[in-house]
């Protein structure tokens, strides 16, 4: 409503009214269920993720046919907020779709610890989703069952590779090796070698490989140590030194809203790291293509990207939300994941299966076993309850660094560091 | 007898026909209204009971963050100089399409078509237009200039809102041109007979007779101005262009930002109100000064 409050035209205040009016009316059509009641499980995405999840809620009643589920499908955009007025207004979702915000909602005492749930019904979450099974844990307690999960993998374009003569990626590139690589790869103007590493899940991966964090075991902020210093230095001579990826101005040259996966199906550049979703956008590639496992620093690390089903406080059963949860997370569930190309399925077991490792809408070799072999090296982003406002500081801190206009990532970074000091209250 | 009565059923008209709104304010308005008062006064993440914390929030707003002062500077100065620069152009845009020149209907159209694409469709237009690369900055390229990097640049940001604000110029073109139309003819005639040239004219004539239109766009352009929000948004995207939305902040966004992002909905409430105030001090700032220079026909003795 305080945004509401700012726009106070006499127009605005009909059309308001009448927004305000519509709302209020569907909180009422939609009233409050009984226990008894179908689940109400919110999920992000667009129309493939809406058909897959249908999907699997669809197996989930064939086996319990006594659990009801409907799925809400809110556009990526506005998800959180949507989520937000849906349990301000006193009807939470039943089970809801989380990722690295999940502590957002956990510090605010709006979802279900799920350590009794899942020992009562005997999930072995180790087992199932190996080292990333305790992904959603914040301060010993479990709040969100993963459910898609990929570590970020590096796209390279094998046509150009062979051209230069150049051996495909593996995970025992160093830095070094990486540079030289990139080098050779780029054509000024033409073609780059790398499309770069200005997102967090990008340049945090090389923070964590030179043995930095930024935000530590203990909760605080370590960004301006060392070690993420050199790792984002690194990242930006890529740039503004070497020449091997795009500037942004290069980008913007390109189209409106080209990154690197656009830029990579495009055959600008030739390396690109990034998540599962590019590979159906690459299926119709007109050049030959795989996918590595990143490279290393000091030691292996890559981000991953994923979100888990969580247990609202609100849930009006949550022994039947675990139930589906639970199954929703089976294998016979997951591996409907990969067979509508949506997504990485978080459990292991559909990961290392034929199912996963040459799915049916492949039309090129690809090395699927790619992501199993990267979750051994994955690494626990901390997923804070100042999580949106963490990702806004290192936004403002970087802005200039990312622009070429700050040369010095030491300067971004203890910037940073004193940013987030003061938004991290638990680091006192 | 038969006047009251008359009187009554023109007041029971007048009831019915303002019913709509009143019941919408006080049902949708009021009650958020008075309500957002309270939570600027307490710690409220929209989840969970707010926290009373008195005046808290205003003191940190005001005293301990820097983001707000930034947001506020470059509101302000969004509205200092798109507003007057907007009045300008549209006045210039009125007073061309007021000549007597071939397909002026046509022209009028034109000038008014921009303000019929919808805000969203030509904000995204324009981050094609404003590319480093693109059309505008091609065009300055044959006349030598350098363009610069429009909307990747934080120090070049705000000028490429306030040259998309001016796409609305039509609007106001269109009110200018109305009340240029109905200024009666004799006023001309007796300047032209007293020996004022065109210029004469239109300082000493038009203008004057057009200042109850133009304070009235300069007082809604002012609280649009302060309101700026889907520009922004669209033409920096915070996904893909964090520092340049950074630097071109402004009071609804950031406002936006600390209620549905980092779900400090009793904060943002505070900037809401000071916003409030901002817009409250600088429209009876207008009006103060309309004495001097709003002239009313009605006011002629």
């Amino acid at each position: 409503m305080t945004l509401d409050r700012a726009q106070f035209s006499r127009r605005g205040f009909l059309g308001l009214g009448v927004a305000a009016g519509v709302i209020t009316l569907t909180a009422c059509g939609s009233g409050s269920g009984s226990s008894d009641g179908p689940l109400v499980m919110t999920v992000w995405g667009g129309e493939t993720d809406r058909a897959t999840y249908q999907k699997r809620i669809d197996l989930l009643v064939k086996k319990y046919p006594e659990l009801k589920v409907k799925l809400q499908l809110i556009p990526s955009e506005s998800y959180a907020q949507k989520v937000q007025t849906m349990i301000a207004g006193g009807n939470g979702p039943d089970i809801m779709q989380v990722a690295e915000n999940v502590n957002v909602y956990s510090s605010k005492n709006q979802l279900r610890p799920l350590d009794d749930l899942a020992k009562s019904a005997g999930l072995d979450l180790t087992q199932r989703f190996g080292t990333i099974g305790s992904l959603y844990s914040y301060e010993d307690k479990l709040y969100a069952i993963p459910d898609r999960s990929g570590a970020m993998i590096v796209y390279y374009n094998k046509t150009l590779f062979e051209k230069k003569g150049i051996k495909a990626p593996t995970a025992d590139w160093t830095w070094d090796d990486t540079l030289d690589a990139f080098k050779e790869l780029t054509e000024k103007g033409k073609t780059w070698g790398y499309g770069g590493a200005g997102w967090w899940p990008q340049w945090w991966s090389m923070a964590y490989q030179n043995g930095g964090a930024i935000i530590d075991a203990d909760g605080k902020p370590t960004a301006d140590s060392d070690e993420v210093v050199e790792a984002l230095q690194w990242v930006g001579d890529l740039i503004f030194k070497h020449g091997v990826v795009p500037t942004k101005a290069q980008y913007a040259d390109m189209g409106t809203d080209v990154g690197g996966d656009q830029a990579f199906a495009a055959g600008t550049v030739a390396v690109n790291a990034t998540g599962f979703w590019a590979i159906a956008g690459q299926a119709e590639s007109k050049f030959e293509w795989d996918i590595a496992p990143m490279w290393r620093g000091k030691k292996q690390a890559v981000a991953s990207f994923g979100s888990g089903l969580a247990i609202s406080r609100t849930a009006k059963n949550p022994d039947n939300a675990f139930k589906a949860i639970d199954f929703l997370t089976s294998p016979s569930a997951q591996s409907q994941i990969i067979a509508a190309a949506e997504d990485v399925p978080a459990n292991l077991e559909v990961q290392k299966s034929e199912a996963f490792l040459k799915p049916a809408w492949m039309k090129s070799d690809v090395n699927m076993g790619v992501f199993a072999e990267s979750s051994e090296f994955l690494f626990k982003a901390p997923f804070i309850p100042e999580w949106n406002e963490m990702l806004a500081a290192i936004d403002t801190a970087t802005a200039d660094f990312w622009l070429g206009k700050e040369r010095s990532a030491k300067k971004a970074l203890t910037a940073l560091q004193k940013n987030l000091e003061s938004i991290i209250k638990s680091a006192g | 007898m038969a006047m009251s009565r008359l009187r009554r059923r023109e007041a029971l008209w007048f009831y019915v026909f303002v019913s709509p709104w009143v019941i919408g304010f006080l049902a949708f308005l009021l009650g958020p209204m008075v309500s957002s008062i309270y939570f600027s006064m307490t710690d409220w993440d929209s989840f969970t009971p707010p926290k009373w914390v008195g005046l808290d929030n205003y003191t940190k707003l005001l005293t301990e963050d820097p983001v707000f002062w930034k947001a506020l500077g470059n509101t302000l100065f969004y509205s200092a100089v798109s507003v007057p620069l907007g009045l300008l152009v549209g006045l210039w845009l009125a007073n061309l399409l007021n000549k007597q020149v071939r397909a002026r209907k046509l022209f009028r159209t034109l000038i008014y078509l921009p303000t019929l694409v919808p805000l969203v469709a030509a904000s995204l237009a324009f981050r094609v237009v404003l590319a480093p690369s693109g059309p505008l900055n091609d065009v300055l390229g044959w006349v030598g200039i350098k363009g610069p990097q429009w909307l990747l640049d934080p120090s070049w940001v705000k000028y490429a809102l306030i040259l998309l604000s001016l796409w609305g110029a039509g609007s106001a073109t269109v009110l200018l041109l109305a009340a240029m139309k109905g200024i009666p003819r004799e006023l001309y005639e007796a300047a032209e007979i007293d020996g004022a040239g065109p210029v004469r004219q239109f300082w000493s004539i038009t203008v004057p007779q057009l200042t109850p239109v133009i304070f009235f766009n300069l007082v809604m352009g002012l609280i649009g101005a302060f309101q700026v929000f889907s520009q922004v948004y669209i033409l920096m995207p915070k996904a893909s262009q964090p520092g340049t939305y950074n630097a071109s902040q402004t009071m609804v966004p950031y406002l936006f930002d600390q209620a549905f992002s980092y779900y400090h909905m009793g904060y943002a409430s505070a900037i809401s109100w000071l916003l409030f105030a901002v817009i409250l001090v600088f429209t009876l700032l207008a009006f103060r000064t309309t004495r001097r220079w709003v002239f009313y026909e009605t006011e002629v003795k």
